[in-house]
């Protein structure tokens, strides 16, 4: 409870009020900017005391209750600040940062309808709430604040926002519309008309217009080659479209402009490997585990590369690595399994060892008790491949791998009808896969 | 092939009257007028920020097929239209509302290019789950799903719920057949039986019983073994209270289960255990809503028309 003003003011002159108010708030707005949030509510707390009338002073009270964490009291007193002076839209700002951590999306919906009707033509301040809503992935108010924001300017940062956020929820024409319009005006900044192009081909490229997306991506590389993203996506474009070649081509470009960025090295490693340039790639993979080493996407490129070029012993060490350092990483021990079978000789009993934890982490999948089923086979102990294998067969029933290791488990048994009906289910599955 | 508790957006069905129209959402404005005191528009910004409510419904279009795949279900986001009504205050004598899309075309050879519309009872406008729908599965519609805003309405078949929504004219009885008949619009959706000789006409609204097999789909081959047969009921009468399954064309029924939450305008997943012997298969489910109505076994010859397709289909399969 605040003290009533009477008696936090007793005996001072107007002046005096004054002169104190001011302090406090100085005193209030150091202790914020070291984050001291409780002492500030305290010292604002006095503040208003002092001065009820202030809006200063119950807008810094405000902003300090929300650092200290308490929403309810700080939405009251941003409320008050908004009362005592209605013609600066920063109150309501704040009482919609503050009932989005309240989780009250009515009545910051109740703000944002106030805001609007106060604050028709405030560009900033349309702007302020469209980025603070994207932040928070509130895609469409963000969207609505930022057409607001569009009415009331010309300002090509409010115009590059709304395209931004146009091509994020599927409007991609208006996003492209508004992008062209940027990009286009040769009077505006190129880092500007960079992003207006990147905004128009990843807009492109969702309306699966590919060439106009490699033109724009481009373009937005041209004008702004400092920017890794449009050399990403245009590298992702390449990807779809499998051609590894020009991916690679693209993220050089982007290695010589944008040095110290980790996802083009990483997406140059990938690449490279998928293009069959392996020692380039594993270089670049490299280069990028010594600089972060918590990558997994780069073992697992590490692993492919190994694979494809037959060094098993590398594909089991790098997927060692990532499980030692990612043991939560999907499927690892089904990863392990399937590199460490391709090891000459297998160790079956330690890949049968990472086959037991993987089907402790996920006992429903067919893959795990296959690998199993495999495994046994190789090892000629088909009482225990059988069950293996019709254990994944019950699991995903039309997959023809498991019923043809079943059929050689049969063969081995002696079991020739029960082999032969197994190798009917193979090509009857294959014939249905296959229509 | 229809499939997920919630459809994925990018697996919505789309059926379109006339050719996608090219709607802005920096200009898209929707406007209520008709019998009211109050015509008014508003644009995005102003429909995103209004209190909006979500609901899950079963969205199918009067024409899809026994087994057909032109149905979804998901959760909608969007303003009660009884709010917006209610702003615009409807006169006593208002009884209609007629829905207008962006979209427009020929219906008839000779006639006048005209926008798609339909004819919704002011009642089941008013209804709170009737929305103006922006979002689905917390994403904003796909653009051939209405973007930026269509009507959405639990219970009714598709084409009450009018994509790329711009106008809501609210109508007095009596003027609502000269108003509709105008657009054309009444030559569709009409339920035609065929009774002593003559046809009587009525219109379709209401979404059937109805139930659908995902897995297996039609011409599948199996090797024998032990299959969860599953798939999907709904009705816009009630809530799915009981689903049978034959495996043998209609011979033999059993019991299958219902497997997630029923939801009077959701659909329900329901599964079958099968054990699945050598042979071919003809397989059929049929579902019974809380109403009592239950999927007829075949489509009735009485009927003329191509709507309200909710007999049990058979789909095929073969074991081996």
């Amino acid at each position: 409870m605040l003290a009533l003003a009477t008696d936090c003011a007793s005996g001072l002159s107007a002046q005096e009020k004054i002169a104190r108010f001011k302090q406090l708030d100085s005193e209030a707005e150091t202790a914020m900017q070291q984050h001291r949030a409780s002492e500030a509510v305290r010292l604002y707390e006095d503040a208003v005391c002092l001065v009820p009338n202030s809006a200063r002073g119950y807008y810094g009270l405000g902003v300090a209750q929300a650092a200290a964490g308490d929403f309810l009291k700080a939405r009251e007193s941003l409320r008050t600040a908004d009362r005592l002076q209605p013609a600066t839209g920063m109150p309501l700002v704040m009482q919609v940062r503050v009932n989005f951590s309240l989780g009250d999306m009515d009545t910051l919906k109740d703000n944002l309808r106030e805001a609007a009707a106060r604050f028709p033509h405030d560009a900033d301040l349309h702007t302020t709430l469209a980025r603070f809503l994207a932040e928070q992935n509130l895609f469409v108010l963000a969207l609505a604040e930022a057409l607001r924001a569009d009415q009331g300017s010309d300002d090509w940062n409010s115009k590059v926002q709304l395209a931004i956020l146009e091509n994020t929820v599927g409007a991609h024409e208006d996003a492209i519309q508004n992008a062209l319009a940027i990009e286009q005006n040769h009077q505006l900044p190129e880092q500007a008309r960079g992003a207006a192009a990147g905004i128009a081909g990843l807009s492109y490229e969702s309306l699966h217009k590919p060439d106009q997306a490699v033109h724009y991506l481009n373009e937005a590389i041209q004008l702004d080659p400092a920017q890794d993203n449009s050399y990403l996506a245009l590298a992702d474009l390449f990807e779809q479209q499998q051609k590894y070649p020009d991916a690679v081509n693209v993220l050089k470009q982007a290695r010589a402009h944008v040095p110290d960025s980790n996802a083009v090295l990483l997406a140059l490693g990938a690449d490279l490997v998928r293009a069959e340039q392996y020692k380039e790639g594993l270089e670049a993979l490299r280069e990028l585990l010594q600089k972060a080493p918590d990558t997994p996407e780069a073992y697992i490129s590490i692993a492919d590369a190994a694979r494809r070029t037959g060094d098993a012993a590398q594909e089991v060490g790098a997927l060692r690595e990532l499980e030692r350092r990612k043991p939560d990483y999907p499927m690892i021990h089904v990863l392990l399994a399937r590199a460490m079978l391709n090891q000459q000789p297998p160790e079956y009993q330690r890949i049968l060892d990472e086959l037991s934890i993987a089907a402790k982490k996920d006992p429903n999948d067919s893959d795990v008790y296959f690998l199993q089923g495999k495994v046994y086979v190789a090892l000629g102990r088909y009482d225990q491949a059988l069950p293996a294998l019709q254990h994944s067969i019950e699991l995903r029933p039309t997959e023809p791998s498991p019923y043809y290791q079943l059929a050689r488990v049969y063969q081995k048994l002696g079991k020739a009808e029960l082999a032969k009906e197994q190798f009917e289910r193979v090509k009857f599955l294959e014939s249905a896969n296959a229509k | 092939m229809i499939e997920g508790t919630v459809t994925a957006p990018n697996l919505l069905f789309i059926r379109d009257h006339f050719n996608e129209p090219d709607v802005s959402v920096g200009t898209w404005k929707l406007r209520i007028e008709g019998r009211v005191d109050r015509r008014y528009e508003f644009g995005f910004a102003d429909l995103a920020e209004m209190p909006s409510k979500k609901v899950e419904a079963v969205l199918e279009c009067a024409g899809n097929a026994a087994n057909g795949s032109a149905v979804s279900n998901g959760v909608w986001e969007g303003v009660p239209m009884s709010s917006l009504l209610e702003a615009a205050r409807p006169a006593p004598d208002a009884a209609y509302v007629l829905l207008e899309g962006a979209d427009s075309g020929r219906l008839l050879q000779d006639g006048p290019p005209l926008p798609y519309s339909q004819l919704v009872p002011l009642d089941k406008c008013r209804d709170t789950s009737s929305l103006v729908a922006f979002k689905y599965n917390d994403l904003t519609l796909p653009k051939s799903n209405g973007f930026p805003a269509r009507a959405l309405f639990q219970g009714l078949y598709g084409m009450n719920s009018v994509k790329w929504l711009r106008r809501i004219v609210v109508l007095r009885a009596g003027d609502q057949g000269t108003v509709f008949d105008r657009s054309g619009m009444n030559r569709l959706y009409n339920r035609v039986t065929r009774q002593s000789g003559a046809d009587r006409i009525t219109r379709v609204s209401s979404v059937q019983v109805k139930s659908a097999i995902a897995w297996p789909t039609d011409g599948l081959k199996l090797p024998a073994g032990h299959y969860e047969i599953w798939g999907f009921a709904w009705s816009g009468g009630g809530a799915i209270r009981q689903l049978s399954i034959s495996v043998d064309g209609g011979k033999q029924w059993n019991s299958g289960k219902l497997t997630s939450p029923a939801n009077p305008y959701g659909w329900v997943r329901w599964s079958y255990e099968w054990n699945a012997k050598p042979g071919d298969y003809a397989l059929m489910s049929r579902a019974k809503d809380a109403t009592g109505s239950e999927q007829p076994l075949t489509r009735d010859p009485a009927r003329k028309d191509g709507y309200e397709l909710n007999w049990c289909m058979p789909i095929h399969c073969s074991v081996r």
